[in-house]
């Protein structure tokens, strides 16, 4: 793969029109896991029942010796071989399949990395994830995260699609999908489980915070169709709005060929709203960049080895001087907080809504021999001014929320307070947040 | 009280820890095996050789810190163990390993102090009366700055500072500690600490002219049979007639200690029946060491829902075999055998190897003892110093007592 064109996850549209099919379900691959992913630990095994639990007693510690540092080639095949040894031998349950204890001994070398992005992923996922690229369009509309205590769970789900009219909510995790446990499983397992040709039924077996018990919901999946740019004037006509779904093939194509017409109007100035843009390709993160910013340098790569690679705006962008607002928030992931921090770095335009996700990070998948497949973490991105988003996330100019109720009320204050300030130049009524200033190097 | 030594501040010293280490008293041990030496190097190939091909790949692109090996190797054990979905399976790394042995035995070599964290994280030191520890010359409020010649990190790691002052008895330990501004040194050497499990007392209703021989048991150590063979012997000694057990919030620990305790109240006959995979049951009887035994006098159990795995057999036992009541909550139910490993860099692995049953077969895990009169705690009641299932339990002994 050119490291040049990290591209956080497989996902591609394929297609040319204007109108792009996604399966969600994958979308939410993009956004992916947050916190953390652990295997069992001591402290988890003692927190059931007990008033006092052994995980402050027990800290993950080091050998007694505790002076290695350095890692080596193998792995230490004594310890992990006396103990199937003895399982084998003492063990009162039925042991596990070789393949079954392969893939739980991978899930725990992967989780010791404390990297929520790296994963591995079961043989069988992987191939449900490399057949039929078609049905990857088709599912039941929804996106996924890993939650800090390692269970799937509903991010967000689309309009009209089998999801929402079925009534999963967001925040719902996912217990089972047909009957096949997920506890343990990475999104990008979920979502293979999830997947599936239009027509076909699936059953999900959800928890909800407010429910005693779990239940199930059978969602009939079908093509989901989201526009990937949609665009309006506002604010008497004077101001264009567009946003952008996320960072797919398409993504500057459309939106420079729709901007363009909006231009035409002379508006005062642009909304881009990149908000629950997951991210997707950084060459389209660059391109969309490319129509806003002036020449310069527009992210900065690393890799484990040092190896620093930027990439670079040009001065051919159709917006470069027209005032300009970028909403984000929370769902706003990976390629669209690359694009917010580089108008932000350059005081392109102002920043209103929520800090951004926090994912910086590029993961490359690879296959392995029992054909299971690891996605490792190769890379960070550092916006111009040399931020790291891996974590932090962007905090923008103005910080301005949208609560639920907002959002069941179809009011938009994000939104009207970005027009407000585009017109009027006046800052949103909550306090302005300094933009974080430059950091070294790590 | 004599038996109120020092040493029994000791255990007060350690309970935040021994709290801490709620799990491991849960499950108690079956066997505890002696590390084995590492098979021979040609014949030991990787078990699960993909470790490699994905370590391979972790080495040349990860972005991030890489772990140690030992964080690594121990990730891939804990990975692999998950996979049988047993909570009682499970790895346990050497320092707390070692904390375990320790507790399990019920004593360790040790210098009788008390170690805490202040608030800017460094460790203070509290001496216990008498102990090797304080006629060395630590005092209370000591700041502890090196091991062994070896200085502490700004922030220490507490859960290292107990397995480095502990050691064999008869050893030394050199301690650096602050104390007004000045840097004192301390040689100390090591004795041997019990950690009392078992309380005693009798108590007497001035009413009703009876006396309760009352007998906490707050774990099951390797110690805790001869412990409560003395606490029956003082308190007969003290005019007991009548016997009540406090189980309750005990989690358990040996196996063998169970079946001692057991004992010391059963006249002959059965305690458990341990039933492995695939082979035939083990049934494990009175151990007939008995000199000191309450089999005839009225007995009652107090039992709640922390009421765990070797307290449950002893318990259960006492239920079945119809020696005593049990009085209080329904127990927490766990009825699983753990097996403990050393393995060769001093961590370990506990695997589920057996299940036991009562002496009626009854096999209580997920299900928990119910006792024969049931009576609930209040969650104000410790505040006002009541225990109605205290109060229920001496009823009961003294009815029994006057039939």
């Amino acid at each position: 793969m050119d490291a040049s064109q990290p591209q956080p996850q497989p996902i591609q549209s394929g297609k040319g029109n204007t109108i792009r099919n996604v399966m969600l379900a994958m979308a939410g691959v993009f956004i992916a896991v947050l916190i953390f992913i652990v295997g069992l630990t001591v402290g988890a095994a003692a927190a059931n029942g007990f008033r006092f639990t052994g995980s402050s007693a027990f800290p993950v510690v080091e050998s007694a010796t505790g002076t290695e540092n350095s890692s080596t080639g193998s792995i230490n095949v004594t310890l992990m071989n006396d103990i199937i040894r003895r399982l084998r031998s003492q063990w009162y349950g039925e042991i596990p399949s070789d393949d079954k204890l392969t893939d739980g001994a991978l899930r725990g070398l992967v989780s010791s990395l404390g990297d929520p992005y790296t994963s591995y992923v079961e043989p069988k996922y992987a191939q449900m994830l490399e057949q039929d690229m078609t049905s990857k369009f088709e599912g039941i509309g929804a996106t996924l995260r890993q939650t800090s205590g390692g269970a799937v769970q509903i991010l967000r789900t689309f309009e009209n699609s089998p999801a929402s009219k079925g009534g999963v909510l967001p925040g719902d995790i996912i217990d089972a999908v047909d009957g096949t446990k997920v506890t343990g499983l990475s999104t990008v397992e979920v979502a293979a489980l999830v997947r599936g040709t239009k027509g076909t039924t699936v059953t999900l077996t959800l928890r909800r915070a407010e429910k005693p018990k779990a239940f199930d919901l059978t969602l009939v999946r079908d093509q989901i169709v989201i526009p990937l740019v949609t665009t309006k004037t506002i604010g008497n006509g004077k101001i264009a709005y567009i946003s952008l779904f996320d960072f797919s093939q398409e993504a500057s194509t459309q939106l420079n060929t729709r901007l363009q017409t909006l231009l035409k109007q002379n508006p005062k100035g642009v909304i881009l709203d990149l908000r629950d843009n997951p991210g997707g390709l950084l060459s389209q993160a660059v391109d969309v960049g490319d129509t806003f910013l002036k020449e310069g340098v527009f992210i900065i790569e690393r890799d484990n080895k040092g190896n620093e690679k930027r990439d670079y705006t040009t001065d051919k962008g159709i917006a470069q001087d027209i005032p300009l607002v970028v909403l984000v928030n929370s769902g706003s992931a990976s390629a669209a907080e690359i694009v917010a921090g580089a108008i932000q770095d350059y005081g392109r335009g102002k920043l209103i809504g929520e800090t951004t996700y926090g994912k910086g990070s590029v993961q490359l998948p690879q296959m392995l021999s029992n054909g299971g497949q690891l996605r490792i973490t190769i890379q960070r991105w550092y916006t111009p001014k040399n931020r790291g988003i891996h974590g932090t996330g962007i905090t923008p100019d103005f910080m301005v929320t949208r609560t639920t109720a907002d959002e069941q009320a179809n009011r938009d204050p994000q939104l009207d307070a970005a027009v407000n300030y585009l017109l009027s130049g006046k800052a949103p009524a909550a306090t302005p947040i300094p933009t974080v200033p430059a950091t070294a190097a790590p | 009280m004599k038996r109120w030594t020092w040493v029994a501040i000791i255990a007060l010293l350690w309970s935040a820890f021994l709290f801490g280490a709620g799990w491991i008293t849960r499950s108690y041990v079956a066997a505890v095996t002696a590390p084995e030496p590492a098979p021979a190097a040609a014949a030991d190939t990787n078990t699960i050789p993909l470790l490699d091909e994905v370590w391979a790949h972790v080495r040349a692109g990860f972005v991030g810190e890489v772990p140690s090996d030992t964080v690594r190797n121990y990730g891939a054990i804990r990975g692999a163990l998950a996979t049988l979905n047993d909570r009682w399976t499970v790895f346990v790394e050497p320092q707390p390993r070692s904390m375990e042995r320790d507790h399990l035995r019920g004593e360790f070599g040790g210098i009788g102090v008390d170690i805490a964290l202040n608030e800017e994280g460094k460790i203070v030191l509290t001496p216990n009366p008498d102990s090797p520890a304080e006629q060395a010359g630590v005092r209370a409020g000591d700041i502890l700055v090196a091991i062994d010649g070896v200085t502490l990190p700004d922030k220490p790691d507490f859960a290292e500072i107990a397995p480095r002052v502990r050691g064999t008895a008869g050893t030394i330990v050199h301690l650096s500690v602050l104390r007004n501004g000045q840097v004192l040194d301390f040689t100390v050497i090591r004795t041997t600490i019990q950690i009392p499990s078992v309380e005693w007392r009798i108590l007497t209703d001035t009413q009703h002219a009876s006396a309760v021989g009352y007998i906490a048991i707050h774990q099951f150590t390797e110690r805790t049979g001869d412990e409560v063979r003395q606490a029956i012997e003082e308190l007969r000694q003290d005019g007991s007639q009548a016997y009540l057990i406090d189980l309750r919030d005990n989690g358990g620990g040996v196996l063998s200690a169970a079946v001692d305790v057991a004992s010391h109240f059963l006249d002959g006959g059965v305690v458990l029946i341990e039933r492995k995979r695939n082979q035939p049951d083990i049934t494990f009887p009175v151990t007939t060491d008995g000199s000191t035994r309450a089999i005839d006098e009225p007995l009652a159990v107090l039992i709640n829902s922390n009421t765990a795995s070797a307290s449950e057999i002893v318990a259960g036992a006492i239920q079945d075999r119809q020696r005593g009541k049990l009085i209080g909550d329904k127990s927490f139910g766990k009825g699983s055998v753990q097996s403990i490993y050393d393995l060769s860099d001093g961590s370990s692995a506990h695997i589920t190897s057996a299940q036991w049953l009562t002496p009626n077969k009854r096999a209580i895990d997920g299900v928990g003892l119910t006792p024969d009169i049931e009576v609930t705690r209040a969650a104000d009641e410790a505040g006002q110093g009541k225990d109605s299932q205290l109060d229920r339990a001496l009823a009961e002994l003294r009815n029994e007592a006057r039939n």
